[in-house]
């Protein structure tokens, strides 16, 4: 006789659980943690390059790289003096927050104001995981298509900061801005969008300003 | 694909749900996915075959209910219904920015599990 037996589970309750023991240290700590996710290529760690080239002289910054294989961008980002972690996923689509907190074991950071999480290249699969984040950046460069946030909306939906980025090739491909600003007002209302280019330093200072103003809107929120 | 992972955690969370049941086999599992919990289902059902093919719980049947998103207006106090795949967050009649209620889900509900008759003898 089959026997049947009520469960009643978040099947993601044990990455639920780091991601809330992730969230309370990083609470404690006064760090804002920011998730970076989008399609491989898209320019996650040019973008982390530029953002630390602008804000290491007043903030503490460190860096969790996710990727499947390679320690390469751990490395450009430790070549700017960043103290960074490589997690490498092994054919993993997504870091979990178990990854996270065992990296962060590992790596030993000193206290830091931002905590940068780069997961691996990927539209679809990180958006299931909380990795214990203030908020998700989705990025989005100008030479994957407007289309990007109706095709992917989940990420889209959830992500509180969108980025496009490589703005400077806008002159050399079709990319319809104001069509993906349309896109993400309707799938996200309280979202922010910024168009940036790391090579020409356009909406770096904007992107870093907010990065600014969360990090001090979570440390007068503490007390 | 995550929903690899996902399958992972579902049995996993099976398996510990039936650890004080003997040896057996799981039967059905029944799960709900919320449609913005970014979990396809014939994928997660695909994975779950791949999963436990080799196991004591190959055969088994993973049955998911899909939960859409509830979208409510506040202005026209009317819940707006939308064409599949849709996620629009504002009313398509006045503009206003709608309210999400559920579709996060990503539960494993309940099962059923089949005691190792041949166990239960030796034991009886
Ligand atoms: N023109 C231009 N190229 C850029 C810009 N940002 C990044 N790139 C280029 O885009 C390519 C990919 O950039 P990465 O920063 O490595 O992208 P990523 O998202 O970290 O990639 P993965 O970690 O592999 O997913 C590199 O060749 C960069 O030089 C930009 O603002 N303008
Ligand atoms: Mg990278
Ligand atoms: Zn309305």
């Amino acid at each position: 006789m089959p026997e049947t037996i009520d469960v009643k589970q978040r099947i993601l309750a044990a990455n639920e659980a780091a991601a809330k023991l992730l969230r309370g240290r990083a609470e404690a700590n006064g760090t804002l943690v920011t998730n970076l996710i989008s399609s491989p290529g898209s320019g996650k760690t040019t973008l982390l390059e530029a953002t630390v080239r602008t804000l290491a002289s007043r903030l503490r910054v460190a860096v969790i790289e996710g990727d499947i294989a390679t320690e390469r961008d751990a490395e450009r980002l430790r070549a700017l003096g960043v103290p960074a972690h490589q997690i490498l996923t092994g054919g993993a689509c997504h870091l979990d927050a178990r990854q996270v907190d065992a990296a962060l074991q590992l790596a030993a950071f000193p206290l830091v104001d931002l905590l940068f999480i780069e997961n691996v290249g990927n539209l679809i699969c990180p958006t299931s995981y909380d990795l214990g984040e203030d908020f998700k950046v989705v990025l989005l460069s100008v030479t994957e298509g407007e289309d990007k946030p109706f095709k992917y909306p989940a990420i889209f939906a959830k992500a509180a900061v969108t980025v496009i980025t490589k703005s400077d090739l806008l002159p050399h491909v079709t990319f319809d801005l104001d069509a993906v600003r349309r896109q993400v007002a309707s799938l996200n209302p309280d979202g922010r969008l910024l168009v940036t280019s790391a090579r020409s330093g356009d909406g770096i200072g904007d992107w870093c300003g907010l990065l600014e103003e969360r990090l001090a809107a979570k440390r007068s929120a503490r007390t | 694909m995550h929903e690899l992972s996902i399958a992972h955690e579902i049995l996993r969370t099976c398996r510990q749900a039936v650890a004080g049941h003997g040896p057996g086999r799981l039967e059905t599992v029944r799960v709900a996915v919320g449609e913005l919990s970014a979990v396809e289902p014939d994928l997660l059902c695909f994975a779950w075959e791949a999963l436990t093919a080799e196991g004591p719980d190959a055969g088994s049947r993973l049955d998911v209910e899909w939960r859409p998103a509830r979208q409510h207006c506040p202005a026209c106090d009317a819940d707006k219904p939308r064409s599949a795949g849709s996620w629009l967050r504002v009313c398509p009649d006045c503009g206003a920015v709608l309210e999400v209620d559920g579709g996060d889900e990503l539960d494993v509900l309940q099962l059923t599990f089949v005691p190792d008759e041949k166990d239960e003898a030796t034991h009886a």
